[in-house]
C-alpha cells in the first residue's frame, strides 16, 4: 500500500449534503456518529466544508433548486471525491419521481460511487456503504 | 368550549356559516373571504388563540384555504375555511396581523396562485428562480408545470 492510498483510506472525511430531504436519512447519519455505532473509530467524521471532504454524502432527490449546487459542490471538492447516494430518494428519486420540482436523478449530475438504498437506510447499511466507498479508493 | 362556538356564530352574522363542533374541541367554520382578518383577530384577542398554520387545496372549481387556530387553554382547534372561486383567487393577508402567516401565505401563493392582499413581502419562497411566473404546480386544472 502506497502512502497516498494509506492517507486516503485512513480517515475519510464526509461532507453531508441534504437536497431538501425529509430528514430521516439525515437523522440516521447522525445516529452513526453516536457512541452506539461510532463511525469515528474508522476515522470518519462529518466536516463543515466540501473543501475538507473526501466523500460527498447526498440525501434526498435532486430538485430544481439544488441541481446547480450539487454540480458546484462536486467541482469544489478536492479530488478524489467519492459521492455516496444515501437513501432511496438520492439513489432513484423514490416517490418524488416525475414530481413538479424534481429533476434528473443524482447520478445524472455527478458520478456516484456507492448507492445506499433504504427509507431511511439503517446505520449498519450506511457504515457498510462508506466502507465499500473507501475500498474503491 | 361553547363560548368560542358562540362567538363564531354570533360575531359575524351571515359571514361565518356552518359553525360546528366535531369530535370534541374540533371546530370548523365556513368564512367569507372578507371576514377572515377580523375573525382571526377576534379569536386571538378574545380567546387567546394561536395561529397554527394555513393549508390550501385545489378543489377543481375553487381553491380552499383552511386557517387553523389553536386555543391552547381549552385544548380546542378552530379551522376557518375560506373558499375562493377560480376566477377571483384573492383574499386579505393575515401576515400584517400574524407574523407566522407570512411564509405559509407565500407558499400558498406560489403553489396555488392565490393573491394575498396586503402581504408585506410577497416574494418567491420555495420554487426555483427559473420556475415560470404564473405556473402553479399544485393546481389541478393543468396550469402546473409538469403533468
Amino acid at each position: 500500500m502506497g502512502w497516498r492510498r494509506w492517507a486516503r483510506t485512513k480517515s475519510p472525511w464526509v461532507f453531508h449534503f441534504s437536497t431538501g430531504s425529509c430528514n430521516n436519512c439525515d437523522i440516521e447519519i447522525l445516529d452513526c456518529l453516536t457512541p452506539r455505532f461510532d463511525v469515528e473509530r474508522f476515522g470518519i467524521q462529518l466536516v463543515g466544508s466540501i473543501r475538507h471532504a473526501d466523500i460527498l454524502l447526498v440525501t434526498g432527490s435532486v430538485n430544481r433548486r439544488v441541481a446547480p449546487t450539487i454540480r458546484e459542490l462536486y467541482a469544489k471538492a478536492p479530488a478524489p471525491c467519492l459521492v455516496v447516494a444515501c437513501g432511496t430518494c438520492a439513489c432513484g428519486q423514490h416517490m418524488f419521481k416525475e414530481s413538479y420540482h424534481t429533476m434528473d436523478p443524482l447520478d445524472a449530475y455527478v458520478p456516484v460511487s456507492v448507492y445506499i438504498p433504504g427509507c431511511p437506510p439503517k446505520p449498519e447499511a450506511f457504515i457498510s456503504g462508506i466502507v465499500k466507498a473507501v475500498h474503491t479508493l | 368550549m361553547s363560548t368560542v362556538l358562540d362567538t363564531l356564530r354570533n360575531a359575524f352574522p351571515g359571514r361565518l356559516l356552518n359553525c360546528e363542533e366535531r369530535r370534541g374541541a374540533r371546530i370548523y367554520c365556513d368564512a367569507a373571504p372578507e371576514v377572515i382578518v377580523d375573525a382571526a383577530r377576534e379569536l386571538m384577542d378574545g380567546h387567546r388563540a394561536r395561529f397554527i398554520t394555513a393549508t390550501g387545496t385545489d378543489t377543481r372549481n375553487a381553491v380552499e384555504i383552511l386557517y387553523h387556530f389553536s386555543i391552547d387553554g381549552e385544548g380546542a382547534v378552530v379551522s376557518l375555511r375560506v373558499t375562493l372561486p377560480k376566477d377571483r383567487l384573492e383574499v386579505d393577508s393575515l401576515a400584517p396581523l400574524i407574523k407566522a402567516a407570512e411564509w405559509v401565505e407565500r407558499e400558498i401563493h406560489e403553489m396555488l396562485g392565490v393573491r394575498f392582499r396586503g402581504h408585506p413581502d410577497p416574494r418567491r419562497l420555495l420554487l426555483a428562480d427559473d420556475w415560470p411566473e404564473g405556473s402553479y404546480p399544485l393546481r389541478r386544472d393543468g396550469e402546473g408545470g409538469q403533468s
